[in-house]
């Protein structure tokens, strides 16, 4: 290989990154910055005496929202991976149905009434929104990795055994890698959704971007409203554009 | 060696595999013949145990195979199944080092070992090395498919109907290399296949099986000349029979040195086997074909009498 084709696709990989990268930058300068735009803003509310939400730091309101996000769907992809691998084990099998079954039934029922039935059993706070996240982003993992397994070339499967592969061999050899595409497309759908739906735990006492807008329907302060859904929309396109160019890789 | 003692598979109230006795010595070439659903297939994954069988029991050189760990078992058998079954995810040589590296062989070993049969396969590696299997065609991808078997080096092969998918030449030039891998490496090897023509060819025993039993078993001469009973006969060709035995046969066998005539005009490489010897005679209307070696040069000649006389030595 030459030089300048290592050079032309070290370039060519900087590009892919790029889309991520730019929405990344104009998420960290709005929410550092948010006060610079307070002309902006005040055209939205001529009115109102403050038109930059304050009650809390935008950065720090951005960490707690990525924060819950992250821990809610790194629990949902290691519950909705594993609970799709065992039920597509030869013990699990007979739970298979089952469970495919209240994968796609799980995905009608509205996040808020998760949150509405959490919230007696868990209390207010931070804890509720993870667990509505969490049972929500579940769904999408668990179609997405049964159907992932359920590509998979049944004689590629049967060859992988007749060459002597242990089960587990064929599970992290076989299975999962060919079964990648589909659950990292899943992964991406619930990582997604989540991010819109936790700003619902501002209703419940969680602390995140979700609080200016609650603050701002509860006030009538419009400004409030577009500074808490600027950051999610951006949050949202960062992390979609970064799941984006990851299932692009061959 | 392989045997098979009074083996039986049930799937539900279905005998699949009614009570089968066979003994396949070491370095032959056991082909299992019959139509679809007469339990050939069920039979060889037996043998590795991909279905566990019911009755009876199946040694390995004298061991029983439910006295082996099953995946111990499997990496010390070649297997090698009709729609190849390569792992799309993973290059050409990858695919052939599966086994070996199960077996945890050092990286250079491996790394011989894959280019050693890729050469063996007729599969450049500078080539081949590095490609996915969805950018090889049918041929190659069973080419790897068998190098994949043979990469532990194992001393029995099992294959299911591994040419089946392939288009008529391309079956045909890789059963005269599996016929010439066979001549060089003596493995034992179960053969299943439903193409006759495929199983006179390579086979050293022939078992014909039907409805889950062994109706006869024997050489592929044994049971052209005398078939058990009209449905080995119509497996056999029926009418055919006498082109198909003159295709086991080759030129060679037959030719005499020259004698006192002329050299026929019509020429008939050595190798060759005695039915495209009376095709050519068929064609140019002529009872006598000049023999020919490697080079072309005449080395004998092969008259009609002696080609029909062929039958009984």
């Amino acid at each position: 290989m030459t030089s300048s084709s290592v050079t032309t696709r070290a370039v060519a990989t900087q590009r892919q990154w790029l889309a991520p990268l730019i929405w990344f930058i104009l998420l960290l300068s709005l929410a550092a910055g948010m006060s610079q735009l307070e002309w902006l803003f005040r055209l939205l509310e001529p009115e109102l005496r403050q038109v930059i939400y304050r009650r809390g730091d935008f950065l720090a309101l951005l960490g707690r929202h990525v924060l819950v996000v992250a821990i809610a769907s790194l629990l949902a992809v290691i519950l909705g991976v594993g609970a799709a691998v065992a039920v597509t084990r030869e013990a699990g099998r007979d739970f298979l149905p089952l469970v495919a079954q209240l994968a796609s039934i799980g995905q009608t029922f509205p996040p808020v009434a998760v949150l509405a039935l959490a919230v007696p059993a868990l209390g207010f706070g931070t804890l509720p929104i993870i667990v509505a996240l969490l049972l929500y982003g579940l769904l999408p993992i668990v179609r997405n990795t049964l159907a992932g397994i359920g590509s998979i070339d049944p004689d590629v499967h049967e060859a992988a055994r007749g060459m002597g592969m242990t089960p587990r061999q064929i599970l992290r050899q076989v299975e999962l890698p060919l079964a990648a595409p589909f659950i990292l497309a899943g992964i991406r759908t619930s990582v997604t959704i989540n991010i819109a739906t936790a700003a619902l735990g501002a209703t419940v006492g969680a602390s995140n971007l979700g609080d200016p807008i609650i603050s701002g329907i509860v006030n009538g302060n419009t400004a409030y409203i577009v500074q808490g859904a600027l950051l999610i929309g951006l949050l949202s396109l960062t992390v979609d554009s970064i799941f984006e160019r990851l299932q692009r890789r061959p | 060696m392989i045997e098979l003692f009074d083996v039986t598979k049930r799937f539900g109230d279905e005998t699949a595999v009614n009570a089968i006795s066979l003994r396949v010595a070491k370095g032959e070439l056991c082909a299992l013949v019959g139509t679809s659903g007469c339990g050939k297939s069920t039979t060889l994954r037996m043998i590795n145990r991909l279905i566990e069988h019911d009755g009876g029991e199946i040694h390995l050189d004298g061991e029983p195979v439910r006295s082996f760990d099953e995946v111990t078992l499997r990496r010390r058998i070649g297997y090698v199944i009709q729609s190849t079954g390569l792992f799309p995810h993973w290059t050409v040589s990858r695919n052939i080092g599966l086994v070996p590296r199960l077996l945890k062989w050092p990286k250079e070993r491996v790394r011989d070992r894959v280019e050693e049969l890729m050469q063996l396969l007729g599969l450049p590696v500078a080539e081949f090395a590095d490609k996915y299997p969805r950018q090889l065609s049918g041929g190659q991808a069973q080419r790897v498919g068998v190098a994949r078997a043979l990469a532990a080096d194992p001393d029995i092969l099992l294959m299911d109907e591994p040419f089946g998918a392939l288009d008529p030449i391309t079956r045909a030039t890789l059963q005269d290399e599996m016929r010439a891998l066979q001549a060089r490496l003596h493995k034992t090897i179960v053969f299943v296949t439903h193409d006759m023509d495929e199983a006179l060819a390579l086979a050293d025993r022939l078992v014909v099986m039907h409805q889950g039993r062994i109706v006869q078993q024997g050489s592929p001469i044994d049971l052209l000349h005398e078939p058990a009973n009209p449905f080995v006969e119509s497996l056999l060709g029926g009418l055919d029979r006498g082109l198909k035995e003159a295709a086991l046969i080759q030129v060679g066998e037959r030719m005499l040195p020259f004698g006192p005539r002329l050299l026929a005009s019509e020429r008939i490489p050595y190798g060759a086997s005695l039915s495209q010897a009376l095709s050519v005679m068929l064609w140019h209307r002529v009872d006598r074909l000049t023999v020919v070696d490697e080079e072309d040069i005449p080395i004998g000649e092969l008259s009609l009498r002696r080609l029909l006389g062929a039958k009984a030595p």
